[in-house]
């Protein structure tokens, strides 16, 4: 039954909503920049993160299928020795799975519980020394409250530093040096570029352990920077819209480093332009700078080449007619293909290493090293919802690969991996 | 036409109509204007989704319903992009009793108030509002019963049911300035 309430509520609201305001004449485009800043800021976290949760495997295993068998493991440099035992494709041709990572490459692997004793859950984010992994706990989504050093050998944790930070607040770019695990932490102010931009500061704890303190700096940094390095008594880092600085461990004056305005840490003292992720599908570090001795060198790019990212030495990317990738020396030289059926090469560690999609079952990924040709399985599988976890090594500080697998976390330290001489001896 | 100028065009046509439905639901301007922007914002992300889909309105003004019920506002706002006038408006609503439903709404807990406002202002359905907020229709009913009841508590009918319009003048039509102006 309509009564005399329910109408009087109908013009009451047609009439109060007549004094909403108005909507200003820029509001779209204030809107979709807003938009593009969340969103840049979302990959931003994604590709720190390494890992990252992709759905819809299928479109993978159907493209690979289409360009023909593929036999992952064997890749285009079959290791002299018995490298890529895995590789051979079986007689029906079926592409055949790598065997799994730890199986490949043991003293690389480490699988660990996904949780602290007290039921916490972390995120592995640096390796300290060779048996021993940076943890970071968080209290809530993207807040960070404590680290931890994991001594692989041995299972033990011991807390580095309570680092609890204030909502808006982001602890990120670990990295160890002298010492020391230095990081940044990035305000995010109201998230809006134009009005209050984004502020970094920088701090450090000893490695053993302690109170963590701040590496003051002569000015207030704006924007965040993509890759901290500690060189001798100095933090050196690169901001995410370019440009290389230092400033001493202990605080003071922030540097430019001179010849490199526009560019980001690749391996120091190599920096380039553009970064890990251009636009434009321009090449990731086509131009890289020695910091230390000036040498300078562009990478040799082909018309029509796409996703060209390149290393300290190498480049990898897709020919031009989309069905195949390569890998070869930034000189253009000793090019081969690589597999993964023109998929464009995710990450490209120490030159060599870097992961590949498996055509079969979809959403896996193998990892891949280029100069032995061995293959090893991530073990990576889609979930009920036909989602996975993707993994692009070289985030970070550039040797761990950690992904959650069943309950546990895979360690991977492609350090020891790059160790590997061409012969696949290990 | 490409995706960006579609995205202006959609927001240029119905801005105004978005921000006076988050005033209905939310009582004040500020709010209104965030909860607007935000939705905005969230519809340029999925845009050539929803675009395919054809419905970015009924996208948006679904997405509006449930950041006002969410606790979303409470711990994230974000700086406006524009500042929409201050002020109550209360005066300027027709009659007394107009007035005081409307200040009654602006106590009511927001999930009866965007019940009765997706039921009175945006014309819908129990089911079709059950949908928008993701509840089922016997909460729909409720929040509606226990909404409609605190009104008809603060402002008691003076003329009971009768033939005079108590709206006051310039509403014949319950619908006339409520609901979707297409």
């Amino acid at each position: 039954m309509s009564d005399h309430l329910e109408d009087n509520l109908r013009t009451t609201l047609g009439h109060a909503a007549e004094h909403a305001p108005r909507a200003p004449g820029a509001l779209s485009a204030h809107v979709a920049a807003r938009s593009r800043r969340r969103r840049a800021r979302a990959q931003t976290l994604l590709a720190a993160a390494a890992v990252m949760l992709v759905a819809g495997g299928a479109g993978i295993a159907v493209r690979g299928i289409a360009d023909g068998p593929v036999t992952p493991a064997a890749g285009p440099f079959p290791a002299p020795g018995s490298g890529s035992a895995s590789g051979a494709p079986s007689p029906s041709g079926e592409p055949v799975v790598p065997d799994p990572v730890e199986k490949v490459w043991p003293e690389a692997v480490w699988k660990i519980p996904a949780k602290l004793s007290d039921g916490r859950e972390f995120q592995p984010q640096a390796f300290i020394d060779d048996r021993t992994l940076l943890l970071e706990t968080s209290e809530g989504f993207e807040k960070a409250d404590a680290i931890y050093s994991y001594d692989l050998v041995e299972h033990r944790v011991h807390k580095i530093a309570d680092i609890g930070t204030p909502k808006g607040v982001f602890a990120s770019g670990y990295t160890v040096g002298n010492g020391l695990i230095v990081w940044q932490t990035i305000d995010e102010a109201d998230g809006d570029e134009s009005t209050a931009p984004r502020t970094t500061e920088f701090w450090s704890v000893p490695v053993e352990g302690g109170r963590p303190t701040a590496i003051r700096t002569d000015r207030p940094l704006r924007g965040g920077a993509d890759k901290l390095t500690v060189t001798g008594d100095r933090l050196a880092f690169s901001l995410e819209r370019g440009g290389v600085f230092t400033v001493p461990l202990g605080g003071g004056t922030v540097e430019p480093v001179p010849g490199a305005d526009n560019h980001h840490i690749l391996r120091w003292p190599w920096v380039g332009t553009p970064g890990r992720h251009p636009r434009d599908g321009a090449t990731a570090f086509g131009e890289l700078v020695n910091v230390e001795n000036g040498d300078v060198d562009e990478a040799v790019v082909r018309p029509g080449e796409r996703d060209v990212r390149c290393g300290v030495t190498a480049c990898v990317g897709t020919r031009p007619d989309g069905g195949s990738a390569f890998f070869r020396l930034r000189d253009g030289s000793r090019e081969r293909d690589i597999p993964g059926g023109g998929e464009p090469p995710a990450g490209l560690v120490a030159d060599r290493l870097h992961t590949v999609r498996l055509p079969v079952p979809p959403g896996g990924q193998y990892l891949h090293d280029l100069v032995t040709g061995r293959s090893g399985d991530l073990g990576i599988r889609p979930d009920a919802k036909g989602q996975s976890v993707s993994v692009e090594p070289g985030i970070g500080d550039g040797r761990l690969v950690s992904y959650p697998l069943k309950g546990e976390y895979v360690i991977i330290d492609l350090a020891r991996i790059a160790a590997e001489s061409p012969a696949g001896t290990s | 036409m490409d995706d960006d100028s579609r995205f202006e065009d959609f927001v240029a046509e119905r801005a105004d109509a978005l921000l006076r439905y988050g005033y209905v639901l939310s009582g004040n301007p500020h709010d209104a204007a965030d909860l607007t922007q935000e939705a905005l914002i969230r519809l340029h992300r999925a845009w050539p989704r929803v675009r395919r889909k054809h419905e970015p309105e009924s996208y948006v003004r679904t997405t509006m319903a449930r950041l006002h019920v969410s606790v979303w506002r409470l711990r994230r706002r974000e700086r406006l992009v524009w500042d929409p006038p201050e002020g109550s408006h209360l005066d300027a609503l027709p009659s007394g009793i107009e007035q005081e439903l409307w200040r009654t709404l602006g106590t009511l807990p927001r999930k009866q108030r965007a019940v009765l406002v997706l039921r009175y202002y945006e014309q819908l359905t129990d089911e079709e509002i059950a949908g928008v907020l993701g509840v089922s229709r016997g909460t729909v009913r409720s929040h509606a019963s226990l909404g409609l009841g605190r009104l008809r508590s603060a402002v008691p009918d003076p003329a009971g049911p009768g033939p005079e319009d108590p709206a006051g003048p310039g509403a014949p039509n319950p619908t006339a300035t409520g609901g979707r102006t297409r």
